[in-house]
Protein backbone atom coordinates (compact mmCIF):
# COMPACT_ATOMS: atom_id res chain seq x y z
CA UNK A 1 0.00 0.00 0.00
CA UNK A 2 2.96 2.26 1.05
CA UNK A 3 4.06 2.08 -2.99
CA UNK A 4 1.48 1.97 -4.27
CA UNK A 5 0.41 6.09 -2.52
CA UNK A 6 3.78 6.71 -3.37
CA UNK A 7 3.60 5.80 -6.92
CA UNK A 8 -0.13 8.08 -7.04
CA UNK A 9 1.35 10.74 -5.43
CA UNK A 10 4.52 10.97 -7.71
CA UNK A 11 2.08 11.06 -10.74
CA UNK A 12 -0.17 13.20 -8.72
CA UNK A 13 2.46 15.75 -8.38
CA UNK A 14 3.71 15.05 -12.16
CA UNK A 15 0.65 15.84 -13.46
CA UNK A 16 -0.31 18.97 -11.77
CA UNK A 17 3.22 20.10 -12.20
CA UNK A 18 3.88 19.05 -15.91
CA UNK A 19 3.13 22.59 -17.31
CA UNK A 20 5.49 24.25 -14.98
CA UNK A 21 8.71 21.73 -15.07
CA UNK A 22 10.85 21.72 -17.70
CA UNK A 23 12.30 18.80 -19.51
CA UNK A 24 15.16 18.14 -17.22
CA UNK A 25 12.60 17.81 -14.53
CA UNK A 26 10.04 15.44 -16.25
CA UNK A 27 13.17 12.71 -17.18
CA UNK A 28 14.37 13.24 -13.47
CA UNK A 29 10.72 12.50 -12.30
CA UNK A 30 10.49 9.82 -14.87
CA UNK A 31 13.67 7.93 -13.31
CA UNK A 32 11.72 8.45 -10.20
CA UNK A 33 9.07 6.33 -11.05
CA UNK A 34 10.62 3.54 -12.31
CA UNK A 35 12.79 3.43 -9.51
CA UNK A 36 9.61 3.06 -7.57
CA UNK A 37 8.35 0.67 -9.80
CA UNK A 38 11.79 -1.82 -9.39
CA UNK A 39 11.59 -1.30 -5.60
CA UNK A 40 7.59 -2.50 -5.86
CA UNK A 41 8.75 -5.40 -7.90
CA UNK A 42 11.24 -6.33 -5.30
CA UNK A 43 8.93 -6.25 -2.71
CA UNK A 44 6.77 -8.04 -4.57
CA UNK A 45 9.22 -10.95 -4.95
CA UNK A 46 10.12 -10.56 -1.19
CA UNK A 47 6.75 -11.38 -0.13
CA UNK A 48 6.14 -14.64 -2.52
CA UNK A 49 9.63 -15.85 -1.27
CA UNK A 50 8.60 -15.82 2.49
CA UNK A 51 5.64 -17.09 1.57
CA UNK A 52 7.52 -20.13 0.10
CA UNK A 53 9.20 -20.36 3.26
CA UNK A 54 6.11 -20.86 5.76
CA UNK A 55 4.73 -23.15 3.43
CA UNK A 56 7.85 -25.10 3.86
CA UNK A 57 8.15 -24.61 7.80
CA UNK A 58 4.35 -26.22 7.85
CA UNK A 59 5.20 -28.17 6.00
CA UNK A 60 8.04 -29.36 8.16
CA UNK A 61 6.02 -29.31 11.36
CA UNK A 62 3.20 -31.58 10.25
CA UNK A 63 5.99 -34.28 9.59
CA UNK A 64 7.71 -33.87 12.55
CA UNK A 65 4.96 -34.26 14.34
CA UNK A 66 3.76 -37.01 12.63
CA UNK A 67 6.84 -38.88 13.75
CA UNK A 68 6.85 -37.95 17.45
CA UNK A 69 3.54 -39.84 17.08
CA UNK A 70 4.81 -42.75 15.50
CA UNK A 71 7.37 -42.60 18.24
CA UNK A 72 5.28 -42.48 21.03
CA UNK A 73 3.12 -45.20 19.28
CA UNK A 74 6.19 -47.44 18.99
CA UNK A 75 7.20 -46.71 22.77
CA UNK A 76 3.71 -47.72 24.16
CA UNK A 77 3.98 -50.86 22.22
CA UNK A 78 7.14 -51.31 23.63
CA UNK A 79 6.02 -50.75 27.61
CA UNK A 80 2.97 -53.24 27.06
CA UNK A 81 5.17 -55.98 25.48
CA UNK A 82 8.01 -55.37 28.24
CA UNK A 83 5.34 -55.37 30.57
CA UNK A 84 3.53 -58.39 29.57
CA UNK A 85 7.19 -60.43 29.15
CA UNK A 86 8.83 -59.25 32.62
CA UNK A 87 8.26 -61.92 35.89
CA UNK A 88 7.16 -60.43 38.58
CA UNK A 89 10.12 -58.50 39.87
CA UNK A 90 8.12 -55.82 41.73
CA UNK A 91 6.20 -58.84 43.99
CA UNK A 92 6.80 -59.64 47.26
CA UNK A 93 10.60 -59.95 48.74
CA UNK A 94 11.65 -63.47 49.54
CA UNK A 95 10.72 -64.52 52.97
CA UNK A 96 14.07 -66.22 53.91
CA UNK A 97 17.31 -64.98 54.02
CA UNK A 98 20.85 -65.74 55.52
CA UNK A 99 23.27 -63.49 56.62
CA UNK A 100 26.70 -63.19 58.51
CA UNK A 101 27.69 -60.43 60.93
CA UNK A 102 30.02 -60.21 63.89
CA UNK A 103 33.35 -59.17 64.37
CA UNK A 104 37.64 -59.90 64.29
CA UNK A 105 40.19 -58.90 66.69
CA UNK A 106 43.49 -59.33 66.60
CA UNK A 107 45.90 -58.08 70.39
CA UNK A 108 48.95 -57.48 71.14
CA UNK A 109 49.50 -57.17 74.33
CA UNK A 110 52.53 -56.37 77.13
CA UNK A 111 52.08 -57.92 80.80
CA UNK A 112 54.33 -56.75 83.40
CA UNK A 113 57.12 -59.33 84.01
CA UNK A 114 56.02 -60.86 80.54
CA UNK A 115 57.55 -60.68 77.08
CA UNK A 116 55.14 -58.51 74.81
CA UNK A 117 53.23 -60.89 72.33
CA UNK A 118 50.50 -60.99 69.37
CA UNK A 119 48.13 -62.26 72.07
CA UNK A 120 45.13 -63.52 70.49
CA UNK A 121 43.28 -63.39 67.36
CA UNK A 122 39.84 -63.74 67.19
CA UNK A 123 36.83 -64.55 64.44
CA UNK A 124 33.39 -64.14 65.78
CA UNK A 125 31.06 -64.77 63.09
CA UNK A 126 27.20 -64.54 63.80
CA UNK A 127 25.03 -66.47 61.52
CA UNK A 128 21.73 -65.05 61.11
CA UNK A 129 19.10 -66.98 58.83
CA UNK A 130 15.49 -65.15 58.91
CA UNK A 131 12.87 -68.50 57.84
CA UNK A 132 9.77 -66.05 58.42
CA UNK A 133 8.75 -62.80 59.52
CA UNK A 134 8.45 -63.80 62.87
CA UNK A 135 11.30 -66.60 63.45
CA UNK A 136 15.16 -66.01 63.35
CA UNK A 137 17.32 -68.50 63.89
CA UNK A 138 21.49 -67.36 65.44
CA UNK A 139 24.44 -68.78 66.26
CA UNK A 140 27.46 -66.93 67.39
CA UNK A 141 30.69 -68.69 67.58
CA UNK A 142 34.53 -67.53 68.45
CA UNK A 143 36.38 -69.23 66.52
CA UNK A 144 40.12 -68.18 68.73
CA UNK A 145 44.15 -68.49 68.24
CA UNK A 146 45.48 -67.65 71.37
CA UNK A 147 49.16 -67.90 72.75
CA UNK A 148 50.32 -70.75 75.30
CA UNK A 149 48.56 -70.09 78.73
CA UNK A 150 49.43 -72.94 80.81
CA UNK A 151 51.63 -71.35 83.37
CA UNK A 152 54.47 -73.99 82.45
CA UNK A 153 56.74 -73.39 79.32
CA UNK A 154 54.86 -73.22 76.17
CA UNK A 155 55.78 -72.67 73.21
CA UNK A 156 52.97 -73.12 71.53
CA UNK A 157 49.58 -71.76 71.23
CA UNK A 158 45.88 -73.15 71.13
CA UNK A 159 42.46 -72.76 68.78
CA UNK A 160 39.84 -72.97 69.79
CA UNK A 161 35.76 -72.85 68.12
CA UNK A 162 33.10 -72.34 70.63
CA UNK A 163 29.71 -71.48 70.42
CA UNK A 164 28.74 -67.92 72.41
CA UNK A 165 25.02 -68.20 71.44
CA UNK A 166 22.75 -69.89 69.48
CA UNK A 167 18.93 -69.48 69.42
CA UNK A 168 15.33 -69.54 68.06
CA UNK A 169 13.65 -66.48 68.05
CA UNK A 170 10.37 -66.71 68.03
CA UNK A 171 8.19 -63.41 67.81
CA UNK A 172 5.18 -64.31 69.51
CA UNK A 173 3.69 -60.84 69.27
CA UNK A 174 4.56 -57.24 69.23
CA UNK A 175 5.74 -57.19 72.93
CA UNK A 176 6.46 -61.07 73.44
CA UNK A 177 9.55 -62.58 71.78
CA UNK A 178 10.41 -66.42 72.51
CA UNK A 179 14.26 -67.57 72.55
CA UNK A 180 15.58 -70.93 73.12
CA UNK A 181 18.74 -72.54 73.29
CA UNK A 182 21.64 -71.84 74.25
CA UNK A 183 21.67 -67.95 75.04
CA UNK A 184 23.54 -65.09 75.95
CA UNK A 185 21.75 -64.29 80.08
CA UNK A 186 20.18 -60.58 80.72
CA UNK A 187 22.19 -60.55 83.87
CA UNK A 188 23.10 -56.91 83.93
CA UNK A 189 23.75 -55.68 79.66
CA UNK A 190 27.31 -56.57 79.57
CA UNK A 191 27.29 -60.26 77.98
CA UNK A 192 24.54 -58.98 74.85
CA UNK A 193 26.83 -56.33 74.42
CA UNK A 194 30.04 -56.93 74.94
CA UNK A 195 31.42 -57.79 71.07
CA UNK A 196 34.88 -56.49 70.14
CA UNK A 197 33.92 -53.55 68.55
CA UNK A 198 31.03 -52.60 70.76
CA UNK A 199 33.07 -52.89 73.59
CA UNK A 200 35.79 -49.98 73.92
CA UNK A 201 38.16 -51.38 76.31
CA UNK A 202 39.05 -54.72 75.04
CA UNK A 203 38.90 -57.13 78.52
CA UNK A 204 35.84 -57.53 80.19
CA UNK A 205 35.12 -55.97 83.50
CA UNK A 206 36.44 -58.47 86.56
CA UNK A 207 33.44 -58.64 88.36
CA UNK A 208 31.31 -60.48 85.19
CA UNK A 209 33.91 -63.74 86.67
CA UNK A 210 31.37 -64.14 89.09
CA UNK A 211 28.60 -64.10 86.39
CA UNK A 212 27.07 -66.99 83.53
CA UNK A 213 27.57 -65.58 80.21
CA UNK A 214 25.44 -67.54 78.74
CA UNK A 215 23.02 -70.89 79.79
CA UNK A 216 20.55 -73.38 78.14
CA UNK A 217 17.21 -72.92 78.24
CA UNK A 218 14.27 -70.80 77.37
CA UNK A 219 13.68 -67.24 77.67
CA UNK A 220 10.78 -64.85 77.03
CA UNK A 221 11.67 -60.94 76.47
CA UNK A 222 10.19 -58.18 74.41
CA UNK A 223 9.78 -54.31 75.30
CA UNK A 224 6.71 -52.07 76.11
CA UNK A 225 6.88 -48.45 74.84
CA UNK A 226 6.19 -45.95 76.97
CA UNK A 227 4.24 -42.62 75.69
CA UNK A 228 5.56 -41.70 72.50
CA UNK A 229 9.45 -40.09 72.89
CA UNK A 230 10.84 -43.90 72.44
CA UNK A 231 10.80 -44.69 76.27
CA UNK A 232 9.93 -48.46 76.75
CA UNK A 233 9.99 -50.98 79.89
CA UNK A 234 11.90 -54.04 78.67
CA UNK A 235 11.94 -56.99 80.34
CA UNK A 236 13.30 -60.80 80.03
CA UNK A 237 12.39 -63.89 82.09
CA UNK A 238 14.45 -67.27 81.73
CA UNK A 239 14.84 -70.99 83.15
CA UNK A 240 18.11 -72.18 82.17
CA UNK A 241 20.25 -75.62 82.97
CA UNK A 242 22.53 -73.20 85.10
CA UNK A 243 25.53 -73.42 87.22
CA UNK A 244 26.84 -76.79 88.73
CA UNK A 245 29.97 -78.37 90.30
CA UNK A 246 32.89 -79.41 88.49
CA UNK A 247 33.56 -82.53 91.22
CA UNK A 248 30.33 -84.29 93.24
CA UNK A 249 31.01 -81.95 96.16
CA UNK A 250 30.22 -78.36 96.88
CA UNK A 251 33.31 -77.22 97.64
CA UNK A 252 33.54 -73.21 96.77
CA UNK A 253 36.15 -73.74 93.99
CA UNK A 254 33.99 -76.55 92.96
CA UNK A 255 31.63 -73.98 91.60
CA UNK A 256 31.33 -74.39 87.52
CA UNK A 257 29.30 -71.01 85.90
CA UNK A 258 29.55 -73.00 82.46
CA UNK A 259 26.36 -74.74 82.64
CA UNK A 260 24.90 -77.46 84.54
CA UNK A 261 25.58 -80.07 81.54
CA UNK A 262 27.90 -82.74 81.52
CA UNK A 263 28.79 -86.24 82.22
CA UNK A 264 27.10 -88.22 85.60
CA UNK A 265 29.62 -90.06 87.51
CA UNK A 266 27.18 -93.08 86.20
CA UNK A 267 28.55 -91.85 82.73
CA UNK A 268 24.95 -90.76 81.44
CA UNK A 269 25.32 -87.44 79.59
CA UNK A 270 22.53 -85.37 81.39
CA UNK A 271 22.25 -82.68 83.50
CA UNK A 272 24.46 -82.77 86.54
CA UNK A 273 21.66 -81.89 89.18
CA UNK A 274 17.92 -82.10 88.41
CA UNK A 275 16.65 -78.06 89.47
CA UNK A 276 17.29 -75.59 86.89
CA UNK A 277 17.81 -71.99 87.53
CA UNK A 278 15.81 -68.88 86.80
CA UNK A 279 15.88 -65.44 86.38
CA UNK A 280 14.81 -62.07 84.63
CA UNK A 281 15.87 -58.46 84.10
CA UNK A 282 13.78 -55.65 84.18
CA UNK A 283 14.45 -52.24 82.23
CA UNK A 284 13.83 -48.62 81.66
CA UNK A 285 15.09 -47.01 78.73
CA UNK A 286 14.44 -43.48 78.76
CA UNK A 287 15.77 -40.97 75.73
CA UNK A 288 15.66 -37.08 75.74
CA UNK A 289 16.45 -37.22 71.90
CA UNK A 290 18.87 -39.09 70.19
CA UNK A 291 22.47 -39.59 71.89
CA UNK A 292 20.81 -38.11 75.21
CA UNK A 293 18.99 -40.81 76.96
CA UNK A 294 19.64 -43.06 80.50
CA UNK A 295 19.21 -47.02 80.95
CA UNK A 296 18.64 -48.43 84.10
CA UNK A 297 18.40 -52.14 84.87
CA UNK A 298 17.86 -54.57 87.81
CA UNK A 299 18.50 -58.41 87.01
CA UNK A 300 19.03 -61.69 89.06
CA UNK A 301 19.48 -65.08 88.72
CA UNK A 302 19.04 -68.33 91.37
CA UNK A 303 19.27 -71.99 91.11
CA UNK A 304 20.86 -75.28 93.25
CA UNK A 305 24.65 -75.86 91.93
CA UNK A 306 25.77 -79.01 93.43
CA UNK A 307 25.06 -82.79 92.59
CA UNK A 308 22.81 -83.07 95.70
CA UNK A 309 20.93 -80.27 94.73
CA UNK A 310 20.78 -78.72 97.71
CA UNK A 311 23.37 -75.66 97.64
CA UNK A 312 21.93 -72.64 96.49
CA UNK A 313 23.63 -69.88 93.90
CA UNK A 314 22.13 -66.42 93.30
CA UNK A 315 23.12 -63.10 91.50
CA UNK A 316 21.61 -59.57 91.94
CA UNK A 317 23.12 -56.86 89.10
CA UNK A 318 21.71 -53.83 88.79
CA UNK A 319 23.11 -52.01 85.57
CA UNK A 320 23.06 -48.49 84.17
CA UNK A 321 24.36 -46.67 81.11
CA UNK A 322 23.80 -42.90 80.50
CA UNK A 323 24.33 -40.69 77.44
CA UNK A 324 24.88 -36.77 77.48
CA UNK A 325 25.33 -36.15 73.16
CA UNK A 326 26.59 -38.31 71.09
CA UNK A 327 30.33 -38.06 72.71
CA UNK A 328 29.73 -38.80 76.20
CA UNK A 329 29.56 -42.18 77.46
CA UNK A 330 29.03 -43.37 81.46
CA UNK A 331 28.18 -46.71 82.16
CA UNK A 332 28.61 -49.64 84.85
CA UNK A 333 27.33 -52.55 86.72
CA UNK A 334 27.11 -53.36 90.25
CA UNK A 335 27.24 -57.24 91.23
CA UNK A 336 26.66 -59.24 94.22
CA UNK A 337 26.21 -63.28 94.07
CA UNK A 338 25.62 -65.33 96.95
CA UNK A 339 26.91 -69.22 97.22
CA UNK A 340 26.29 -72.12 99.68
CA UNK A 341 29.07 -74.59 99.93
CA UNK A 342 30.00 -76.78 101.86
CA UNK A 343 33.75 -75.91 103.10
CA UNK A 344 32.67 -71.86 103.35
CA UNK A 345 29.64 -71.81 104.61
CA UNK A 346 27.31 -68.97 102.39
CA UNK A 347 29.96 -67.18 100.46
CA UNK A 348 29.55 -63.50 98.07
CA UNK A 349 31.80 -63.04 95.08
CA UNK A 350 30.95 -59.75 93.93
CA UNK A 351 31.98 -56.95 92.41
CA UNK A 352 31.15 -53.43 90.42
CA UNK A 353 32.71 -50.95 87.77
CA UNK A 354 32.05 -47.89 86.03
CA UNK A 355 33.18 -47.00 82.58
CA UNK A 356 33.46 -43.36 80.32
CA UNK A 357 33.73 -42.66 77.39
CA UNK A 358 34.62 -38.96 75.46
CA UNK A 359 34.92 -38.50 72.34
CA UNK A 360 37.24 -35.41 71.67
CA UNK A 361 35.31 -34.76 68.28
CA UNK A 362 33.18 -32.87 70.92
CA UNK A 363 35.76 -30.29 71.21
CA UNK A 364 35.12 -29.36 67.43
CA UNK A 365 38.57 -28.77 66.74
CA UNK A 366 39.89 -28.97 63.09
CA UNK A 367 42.02 -31.58 63.27
CA UNK A 368 41.10 -35.11 61.95
CA UNK A 369 43.47 -37.16 64.13
CA UNK A 370 41.64 -35.90 67.14
CA UNK A 371 38.03 -35.98 66.35
CA UNK A 372 38.53 -39.78 65.31
CA UNK A 373 39.56 -40.73 68.74
CA UNK A 374 37.73 -41.45 71.96
CA UNK A 375 39.32 -41.37 75.31
CA UNK A 376 38.07 -44.41 77.83
CA UNK A 377 38.51 -44.87 81.51
CA UNK A 378 37.34 -48.03 83.99
CA UNK A 379 37.46 -48.56 86.87
CA UNK A 380 36.67 -51.79 88.23
CA UNK A 381 36.64 -54.23 91.07
CA UNK A 382 36.04 -58.08 92.68
CA UNK A 383 36.39 -59.61 95.85
CA UNK A 384 36.22 -63.69 95.07
CA UNK A 385 34.19 -63.94 98.45
CA UNK A 386 37.22 -66.13 100.13
CA UNK A 387 39.76 -63.62 100.82
CA UNK A 388 41.33 -62.55 97.00
CA UNK A 389 40.21 -58.60 96.34
CA UNK A 390 40.88 -57.05 92.87
CA UNK A 391 40.93 -53.81 91.36
CA UNK A 392 41.71 -52.10 88.18
CA UNK A 393 42.29 -48.74 87.00
CA UNK A 394 41.78 -48.49 83.11
CA UNK A 395 42.92 -45.90 80.69
CA UNK A 396 42.76 -46.11 77.05
CA UNK A 397 41.92 -44.51 73.39
CA UNK A 398 39.85 -45.60 70.83
CA UNK A 399 40.71 -44.81 67.03
CA UNK A 400 37.86 -44.47 64.77
CA UNK A 401 39.67 -45.50 61.66
CA UNK A 402 36.08 -46.22 60.57
CA UNK A 403 33.14 -46.45 62.27
CA UNK A 404 33.21 -50.55 62.47
CA UNK A 405 37.47 -50.80 62.47
CA UNK A 406 39.21 -49.65 65.57
CA UNK A 407 42.19 -49.10 66.74
CA UNK A 408 42.26 -48.95 70.88
CA UNK A 409 45.08 -49.01 73.28
CA UNK A 410 44.72 -49.34 77.27
CA UNK A 411 46.81 -49.69 80.16
CA UNK A 412 45.45 -51.15 82.87
CA UNK A 413 47.02 -50.42 86.67
CA UNK A 414 46.31 -53.34 89.01
CA UNK A 415 46.68 -53.82 92.75
CA UNK A 416 45.59 -57.43 93.57
CA UNK A 417 45.62 -58.77 97.74
CA UNK A 418 47.04 -61.94 95.82
CA UNK A 419 50.37 -60.42 94.62
CA UNK A 420 51.06 -62.76 91.62
CA UNK A 421 48.50 -61.19 90.08
CA UNK A 422 48.74 -57.88 90.91
CA UNK A 423 50.53 -57.27 87.18
CA UNK A 424 50.15 -54.22 85.02
CA UNK A 425 49.10 -54.84 81.85
CA UNK A 426 49.38 -52.85 78.19
CA UNK A 427 46.74 -54.18 75.49
CA UNK A 428 46.78 -53.09 71.89
CA UNK A 429 43.73 -54.07 69.80
CA UNK A 430 42.56 -53.90 66.47
CA UNK A 431 38.65 -54.61 65.71
CA UNK A 432 36.78 -54.87 63.03
CA UNK A 433 32.35 -55.39 63.00
CA UNK A 434 30.99 -56.54 59.95
CA UNK B 1 9.92 -72.24 100.35
CA UNK B 2 14.03 -72.03 99.41
CA UNK B 3 15.21 -68.96 97.83
CA UNK B 4 15.17 -71.10 94.51
CA UNK B 5 11.12 -71.70 94.75
CA UNK B 6 10.16 -68.03 95.80
CA UNK B 7 12.37 -66.80 92.52
CA UNK B 8 11.02 -69.47 90.27
CA UNK B 9 7.30 -68.61 91.21
CA UNK B 10 7.95 -64.54 91.25
CA UNK B 11 9.65 -65.81 87.25
CA UNK B 12 6.53 -67.35 86.51
CA UNK B 13 3.79 -65.14 87.88
CA UNK B 14 5.75 -62.56 86.00
CA UNK B 15 5.59 -64.45 82.65
CA UNK B 16 2.29 -65.03 82.89
CA UNK B 17 1.46 -61.59 83.65
CA UNK B 18 3.68 -60.33 80.34
CA UNK B 19 1.76 -63.13 78.10
CA UNK B 20 -1.49 -62.05 79.49
CA UNK B 21 -0.89 -58.24 78.45
CA UNK B 22 0.57 -58.12 75.88
CA UNK B 23 -2.62 -60.33 74.49
CA UNK B 24 -4.86 -58.18 75.94
CA UNK B 25 -2.78 -55.21 74.18
CA UNK B 26 -3.22 -57.50 71.06
CA UNK B 27 -6.73 -58.05 71.41
CA UNK B 28 -7.50 -54.40 71.87
CA UNK B 29 -5.29 -52.93 68.96
CA UNK B 30 -4.54 -50.33 71.65
CA UNK B 31 -0.91 -50.43 70.72
CA UNK B 32 1.01 -47.54 72.20
CA UNK B 33 2.78 -46.82 69.24
CA UNK B 34 5.90 -43.99 69.38
CA UNK B 35 4.46 -42.46 66.01
CA UNK B 36 5.67 -39.07 66.52
CA UNK B 37 9.72 -39.58 66.10
CA UNK B 38 10.41 -40.52 62.70
CA UNK B 39 12.64 -43.82 61.32
CA UNK B 40 15.92 -41.69 61.27
CA UNK B 41 15.71 -40.79 64.85
CA UNK B 42 14.51 -43.73 66.27
CA UNK B 43 17.39 -44.94 64.94
CA UNK B 44 19.95 -42.60 66.34
CA UNK B 45 18.06 -43.01 69.60
CA UNK B 46 18.08 -47.09 69.55
CA UNK B 47 20.84 -48.21 67.64
CA UNK B 48 23.17 -45.35 68.83
CA UNK B 49 23.84 -46.18 71.82
CA UNK B 50 25.47 -49.51 71.85
CA UNK B 51 27.03 -49.12 68.73
CA UNK B 52 29.03 -47.02 65.98
CA UNK B 53 26.38 -45.83 62.97
CA UNK B 54 26.19 -48.24 60.24
CA UNK B 55 25.00 -46.90 56.68
CA UNK B 56 22.21 -47.71 55.63
CA UNK B 57 23.62 -48.77 52.14
CA UNK B 58 25.51 -51.08 53.65
CA UNK B 59 23.03 -53.56 53.42
CA UNK B 60 20.04 -55.25 51.53
CA UNK B 61 16.55 -54.54 52.26
CA UNK B 62 16.55 -58.42 52.80
CA UNK B 63 19.41 -58.41 54.99
CA UNK B 64 17.95 -54.92 57.07
CA UNK B 65 14.92 -56.78 57.90
CA UNK B 66 16.66 -59.69 59.38
CA UNK B 67 19.30 -57.55 61.02
CA UNK B 68 16.46 -56.01 62.49
CA UNK B 69 14.60 -58.96 63.47
CA UNK B 70 17.95 -59.91 65.17
CA UNK B 71 18.42 -56.18 66.83
CA UNK B 72 14.78 -55.98 67.77
CA UNK B 73 15.33 -59.29 70.63
CA UNK B 74 18.46 -58.54 71.26
CA UNK B 75 17.92 -55.13 72.34
CA UNK B 76 14.21 -55.07 73.09
CA UNK B 77 13.50 -52.37 70.96
CA UNK B 78 9.43 -52.02 70.47
CA UNK B 79 7.77 -53.36 67.40
CA UNK B 80 6.13 -50.45 66.51
CA UNK B 81 9.76 -48.85 66.67
CA UNK B 82 11.66 -51.50 64.73
CA UNK B 83 9.54 -51.01 62.02
CA UNK B 84 9.82 -47.35 61.59
CA UNK B 85 13.54 -48.02 61.79
CA UNK B 86 13.33 -50.89 59.69
CA UNK B 87 11.65 -48.62 56.84
CA UNK B 88 14.07 -45.64 57.20
CA UNK B 89 16.94 -48.22 56.49
CA UNK B 90 15.42 -50.05 54.22
CA UNK B 91 14.77 -46.64 52.17
CA UNK B 92 18.22 -46.21 51.26
CA UNK B 93 19.22 -49.67 51.45
CA UNK B 94 22.26 -50.75 49.14
CA UNK B 95 21.21 -52.70 46.09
Amino acid sequence: MKTYSLILTALTIGCVSALAVSDEDFQKMQQQIQDLQKAHQEDQQEIQRLKEQVGSTQKTTAETQQKVEAAEKKAEEAQQTAAAATPAATGPEARQNFMIVGDAEVQFGKTEGQHSAFELADFAPIFLFRATDKVLFEAGFDVILQNGTTGSHDSGSGNSVSLSFGTLDYVFNDYVTVVAGDMLLPLGTYSERAAGWLNKIPDSPLPRDVLPGAGVGLQLRGALPVGESGQAVTYAVYGVNGPSSTTNTSNAGDLDLGGNVGLTSGGNSANLHGSPSAGGRIGWFLPWRAHWDAELGVSGMSGTWNDGDNKQWSAFVFDGALHLSPNFELKGEYVNTWVESTDHGTFTPRGWWIQAGYKLAGLQLDLPLINSTELVARYDTKRDGIGTRTERYTLGYVYYITNTLWFEGDYEFVNCSDHSQANNNLVFQLSYGF
Amino acid sequence: MNRFQLFSTLAGVAAISVVVVSLAFADTGEKPAAKKLTGQELYAINCGRCHSERYATERTPAQWKTLMLHMRTRAQIPAAQAKEILKYLQEDAGK
